[in-house]
């Protein structure tokens, strides 16, 4: 599950992530961070789901971040798509294949939205919401 | 007669089974698997037409376009499409659109591709022009707004096209690099290739036995015709190019899309399917060639050197590249193309549907493409300027263990920037630069080893400026020690060398 965190001036300094990782156990992983001193945004993949997943965003919400669920990393185009494939090789998470046919497949829940995709479409068929 | 030129079935007969309606067409991936299970003789004894496929950039392509006079009439000096220059070295309303031609507003994200994709989807586009104005075309200025079906004509003539194959690509070097053969990662990251192998209509028949001036092809999704051998056309070394023409209004934007490679420039995809008509075993077994049979060298683009010149890194068969993956030492690299095989099956099943339809006839070429020949690099005539010409060859160096004070006094003194730090063997082990030392006086640091910069970027005496001017730029450096090929520290150049001893392109007396 992807999720972005987003800390208020009050609780910024707090390692919040690292108590939640320690207590819990779960690994999360951070893909995206912008912190300064007066607030921070964190994209972050939490490899949970079920209670377990609503366990770790009580904690959390519970140390005054504020989650939101359901990050949308890319949007393909499908009509522009002309399935050549200069996006597949520079994808540092294999996230983009072929299927049988030559189409293009995107499996989301190994994306990082790194965003080398979006550089290397030669249609603009893909963009970062 | 050899027996693989004993002819099996002529041109004219195939015409008049396609007539009949009983013409046995297969496509290049069909044909395989029919030689595969049922020999290739009976391959060859059964099919008449075997359908090839490619869609991919192909950055030499163009329309030629005749607008029309317009009332009071312009002889159109200068002229843009959405901003894109349209070639006016014709006549006054004749012009060429090339596809590489970028947006003087949009650069690299549409260009001449985009326009022709525009056009022939049907969407209006600015034309704009200019002129000095004659007795006979008084006007000086025209804009208006056009659709295809304005113009007089759009002729598709694409230079080069249909590359019979194509090396494939990666990237040695230590930063991403945007190149015509797309994102190509740092450390050997990737690979990319071009090209649909065994679709590719000249792999098919790469004795050009059935291929020629004259032609007929499906190109961008309309009819055209081969019109010659393709500019760079290099038969000796299996990569024919060809030079084909169509008329862009039967075309389709399925088959013809605008591109851009980010930080290189805009392009064309265009659709090509070229019939093979299987006139003899020889040409019967090329058609059959599967991708593991045709081969290509992967070339390393982190060297900036003329293209034949990059350094090889491996030589591998379609079939491996198209895998997903390449082993190169003990290292698997992800591998991917950049043209479509979606669509190249598609155009090799949309030719043979024109076929068997009766809507396609083949053509009997009237000349053949060139056999032999491989193209010349361009010889620079007159000495250009290299590291060795401009750098300062007194160069001021130091120790690692040198003070740090010391250092600081002689660069102010000298009045430098830059300081290689050369070991005891004279060899390039660091360098700092008058930033680096006011920052470890700040900082009370002593040893320069503590803080000079190890990893340094460097040039050779021999290399070009524009290349190493070039390299300062992307590492955002001023300075470049200038070493020999044992790491001895032999000159400097710096910016400044740069700026004050070239003055437009020249030395500066």
């Amino acid at each position: 599950m992807r999720v972005k965190l987003i800390y208020s001036h009050s609780v910024v300094e707090k390692p919040i992530l690292a108590s939640i990782v320690l207590k819990t156990g779960i690994p999360i992983n951070i893909l995206e961070a912008r912190i300064n001193a007066q607030k921070g945004e964190l994209i972050v993949s939490i490899p949970a789901s079920g209670e377990k997943l609503e366990e770790i965003l009580n904690l959390f919400r519970e140390a005054g971040v504020k989650v939101q669920e359901f990050i949308e990393t890319l949007r393909i185009d499908w009509e522009k798509c002309i399935a050549c494939g200069a996006c597949i090789s520079p994808c540092p998470t294999r996230a983009l294949r072929f299927r049988e046919d030559w189409t293009l497949e995107f499996i989301e829940e190994k994306c990082v939205a790194c965003g080398i995709c979006v550089a290397a479409c030669p249609v603009k068929a893909i963009n970062m919401p | 007669m050899h027996e693989k030129d004993e002819e099996i079935r002529s041109i004219d007969e195939i015409n008049e089974k396609i007539k009949r309606g009983d013409a046995v067409v297969l496509t290049a991936e069909e044909m395989i698997k029919l030689a595969e299970s049922s020999g290739l003789e009976v391959a060859a004894k059964e099919v008449d037409v075997v359908t090839s496929g490619t869609f991919g950039a192909m950055c030499s392509s163009g329309v030629f376009l005749n607008f029309g006079h317009s009332d009071p009439p312009i002889k159109m000096t200068r002229c843009w499409l959405n901003d894109v220059p349209v070639y006016k070295g014709l006549a006054a309303v004749d012009g060429y659109l090339g596809a590489s031609s970028m947006s003087e507003t949009k650069g690299f994200d549409y260009g001449g591709g985009h326009v022709i994709e525009d056009l022939v989807s049907g969407r209006e586009v600015v034309l704009r022009a200019e002129s000095y104005g004659t007795d006979c075309y008084p006007r000086r200025h025209i804009e208006t707004m056009i659709t295809i079906d304005d113009l007089n004509q759009a002729v598709l003539v694409n230079p080069r096209n249909c590359y019979q194959k194509y090396d494939a690509a990666t990237n040695s070097s230590d930063r991403v690099l945007y190149t015509y053969m797309g994102t190509l990662l740092p450390n050997y990251g990737n690979i990319t290739f071009s090209g649909a192998g065994q679709l590719n209509p000249l792999c098919k028949d790469p004795n050009y036995e059935t291929i020629g001036f004259g032609t007929r092809i499906l190109l961008g999704g309309g009819v055209g015709y081969i019109i010659g051998e393709g500019t760079q056309h290099n038969p000796t070394s299996g990569f024919g190019t060809l030079m084909v023409k169509g008329d862009l209004k039967q075309m389709s934007r399925r088959y013809l899309r605008g591109a851009s490679f980010h930080r290189y420039g805009t392009t064309l995809y265009v659709g090509i399917g070229i019939p093979i008509p299987i006139i003899n075993m020889r040409v019967a077994r090329t058609a059959a060639l599967k991708d593991d049979e045709i081969y290509v060298d992967i070339r390393d683009y982190g060297v900036a050197v003329r293209p034949d010149l990059r350094p090889v890194v491996k030589r591998v068969s379609y079939a491996e590249l198209r895998s997903g993956k390449v082993t190169i030492g003990d290292r698997d690299i992800p591998s991917s193309s950049l043209s479509s095989y979606k669509i190249a099956r598609e155009i090799a099943e949309t030719l043979k549907k024109w076929i068997l339809e009766g809507t396609f006839f083949l053509t009997k070429p009237i000349e053949p493409l060139p056999k032999h020949g491989k193209p010349k690099p361009l010889k620079v005539k007159g000495r250009e300027l290299k590291v060795g010409d401009i750098m300062s060859r007194n160069v001021i160096t130091a120790k690692p263990n040198d003070d740090i004070k010391e250092v600081a006094s002689k660069l102010v003194e000298k009045g430098i920037d830059h300081l290689p730090v050369v070991n005891e063997e004279g060899k390039l082990a660091g360098i700092v630069t008058s930033w680096d030392l006011a920052r470890a006086i700040a900082q009370d640091k002593r040893r320069l080893e503590e803080i000079m910069t190890r990893k340094v970027i460097t040039a050779f005496e021999n290399e070009s400026i524009d290349v190493v001017v070039r390299r300062m730029a992307q590492h955002n450096i001023s300075g470049v020690p200038v070493v020999d090929r044992m790491n001895h520290v032999i000159g400097i150049l710096t910016t400044d060398d740069v700026s004050r001893k070239i003055i437009g392109g020249r030395t500066a007396q």
